[in-house]
Formats: structure tokens, sequence, C-alpha cells
């Protein structure tokens, strides 16, 4: 059993770093990652992230423009208010595949970004 | 303009609605005197929404990591436990009225209730207050740099303006409504109220990690009802409305009403053997 579960975490390790080095936008299994965005002229930067299913991820937002910001996702039961200039960090449990998509309450046309879980 | 309109009156519509409430509850007793009560504690939630806003620099903490999360978690989870026992003593009330006299009402209405109703008033206008005060900052110091901005401004400040109005609208419609049938209505509509702060508190507490969500999506709705436009963007912040809720938030919000109709069974009980 024991042999199996090392097998398995070895195999995992070896996938994940398959994977990183193919694509750094995209986070192995069993890793947690931490994604940085940047809220410009309000708009997500970057707008789309991608992450393999099953990883911890921890969203940092910094927003740089000089009106508040809130990051909203309905898809992520999300809701987090950011002033101008500050950071907010969101911590996430391992998703399921799909698409789940974030806005900015306060820009809603032009702050969209989705998060890709594959 | 109208992005920054519809912004500001939803969150206008939410912060008021209570305010409305009590303010109508307090004419409908024959105790409109107190409504200064209700219109201090919006005063102050005001105020305390602007030093908070202006300092929101200095509070970083306050907007980082999980301190946001634990902010809102006990500002809802306060103003759930305000607004319960509210309710208990209104849903009480109800009850005595019947073959009553009003002006009975005069000798029941101690000082540390309106302390209660004031403080109410205070917690319902914060809560939305901060981030409306920060938004419209916002658009304020994008109209010093260009006049473009000038029209979300005008879009963000009528949309308060219009809050206040429509909310005023809304209580002048019950004017018609006898005691009873607005104490049901507002009880039912306050207790909505009260299971959705209790569910968005578990829900910022799940963000923080404290909770956790069982669960979580336990489903999505958001076919029927979407929080990213109207009206499921007022439902979710009137009523707690979410299209991808935890098992942990429909837990708290379904089990508050049999412990709320528990407690008011309780509550009638204990008030009613106090009665000599």
């Amino acid at each position: 059993m024991r042999l199996m579960r090392l097998m398995r975490a070895l195999i995992a390790t070896a996938g994940s770093l398959l994977i990183l080095s193919a694509s750094p936008a995209i986070a192995g299994p069993g890793h947690d990652v931490e994604i940085r965005l940047t809220l410009k002229d309000h708009r997500f930067v970057p707008a789309e992230i991608r992450v393999a299913r099953a990883v911890k991820v921890t969203l940092i937002i910094t927003n740089a423009d000089a009106t508040v910001e809130e990051f909203e996702s309905p898809a992520l039961n999300r809701e987090k208010l950011i002033p101008p200039g500050q950071t907010i960090t969101l911590f996430l449990r391992p998703l399921k595949p799909g698409v789940y998509e974030f806005f900015g309450e306060f820009n809603p046309k032009t702050a969209t970004g989705r998060l890709i879980v594959e | 303009m109208l992005g920054a309109f519809l912004i500001t009156w939803r969150e206008g519509i939410e912060a008021f609605l209570i305010v409305g409430i009590m303010l109508t509850y307090l004419y409908k007793i024959g105790q409109g005197r107190h409504g200064r009560y209700v219109y201090a504690g919006t005063a102050a939630a005001l105020a305390a929404s602007l030093v908070f806003a202006y300092f929101s620099n200095l509070l970083e903490a306050a907007f980082q990591g999980i301190g946001q999360d634990l902010l809102h978690a006990a500002i809802l989870g306060l103003a759930t436990v305000v607004l319960t026992q509210m309710v208990l003593w209104m849903h009480h009330h109800a009850r005595e009225l019947k073959g009553q006299l009003q002006t009975r009402t005069d000798e029941a209405i101690a000082t540390r209730k309106l302390w209660g109703i004031a403080f109410l008033a205070f917690l319902g206008v914060f809560r939305e207050g901060v981030e409306t005060v920060l938004f419209l900052w916002g658009l304020v110091l994008q109209t010093r740099t260009s006049l473009m901005a000038a029209g979300p401004l005008a879009g963000g400040l009528s949309g308060l303006v219009l809050a206040v109005l429509t909310t005023w609208l809304f209580f002048k419609g019950f004017g018609h409504l006898d005691l009873r049938a607005f104490f049901r209505v507002t009880g039912i509509l306050l207790c909505i109220m009260a299971a959705g702060m209790l569910a968005s508190a578990a829900g910022r507490l799940i963000a923080a990690g404290i909770l956790p969500p069982l669960i979580e999506p336990l489903w999505n709705t958001s076919w029927l009802l979407d929080e990213r436009h109207m009206p499921g963007s007022l439902f979710s912040g009137l009523f707690g409305y979410r299209s991808h809720p935890s098992l942990m938030e429909v837990l708290c919000y379904t089990l508050y009403f049999p412990v709320t109709l528990l407690l008011a069974r309780w509550y009638t009980a204990r008030m009613t053997a106090a009665r000599p």
C-alpha cells in the first residue's frame, strides 16, 4: 500500500514537473500555486489563468488603479474589496476542471477574467 | 454613467432598507419622535464610513490577508444578532397589540431598545458605507483628472439619491397596511435578510479558511438568477443570494428560520411569564 502511494506521488510529481516545464502558466497537481494579478486601467492582467485540477490556488491581486475595485466571482463564491494601491489574497480550494469567471464589480465591462482549471 | 448609477442605487437600497423599516416601525407604533435614534445611527455610520475609507491606506491590514473577511464576518454576525433581537421584539409586540390600544407601547419602548434600533441602523448602513464611499471617492478623483468622468460621478450621486427615494416610496406603500400586516411583512423580510447575513458571515469565514465549506459548490443556479446582473445582484446584497453556495452557507441559511421560530416562542413565553 505504502509503495503504491509512493509510486503515485512520484508519478504525480513527475507529471507536474513535466507540465510545469512545458508551460509555466500551468501548475501540476499536489502543488500549491500562487498567481499574481494586477488591475490596471480597470482590466485584469493577465485576464486568463490556467491551473491543473486539484491544485490549491492562491490569487494575489494588486490594484494598480487609483480607484477602488471589488473582486467578485459567483463561480468561485468569493468577493473582496481592493482599495487603490492595495493587494488582496484569495485562498481557493482545489477546483474541479472548468471555467471560473471573475470580474470587477465596479467596472464589470472591462475588468473581466477567467480561471481555467484543466 | 449608468454603471455607476446602478451600483450606488443598489448599495443605497441595501443600506437604507433597514433604516426605512425601523423608521416606519416607530412611526406605526406612534413613536415617530424616536426616529432621531435611527437618524443618529445612520449619521454615525456615514461618518464612520468616511473615516474608514479615508484611512484605508493606513488600514491595509483590514483589507489584506484574511483581515477583510474577518471584519465583514464580524459586522455581519453582529448584524444578524441585533436584527434577530429586533425581530423577536417586534413579533412579541405584534401579538401584544391584538385587541389593545397602541398607547401601551409607550411604556414598553425602553431606552435600551432605542439604542438597539440606533445600533441596527448603524450596522445596516456601515455594512455598505465604506465600499460606497471608496467607490464615489474614486469617481471624484477621476473627475479631477478628466472631465470624461463627470458623467459617472453624476450617475453615482444620483443613484444614491434615488436609493433614498426608492426606499421612501417603498415604505410610503407600507403606510396603507394595518399594523399587524406590516409586522408580518417586515418580520418575514427582516428574517430573510438576517438569514442572508448569517450565511454571508459564514461565507466570509469560509474564505478566511476558518469554517469548512463542507461541499462547495452545492449547486449552481446562475441560469436562474445571476449575481452579475440585476436583479440577481440586488438579491445577493439584500437576501444573501448566492448562485454557487457551499453546503455550510445553505445550512446556515435554512437553519436560521426554525431556530428563530423557537427563539420567538421562548421570548414570548418569557415575556408573558414576567408580566404580573
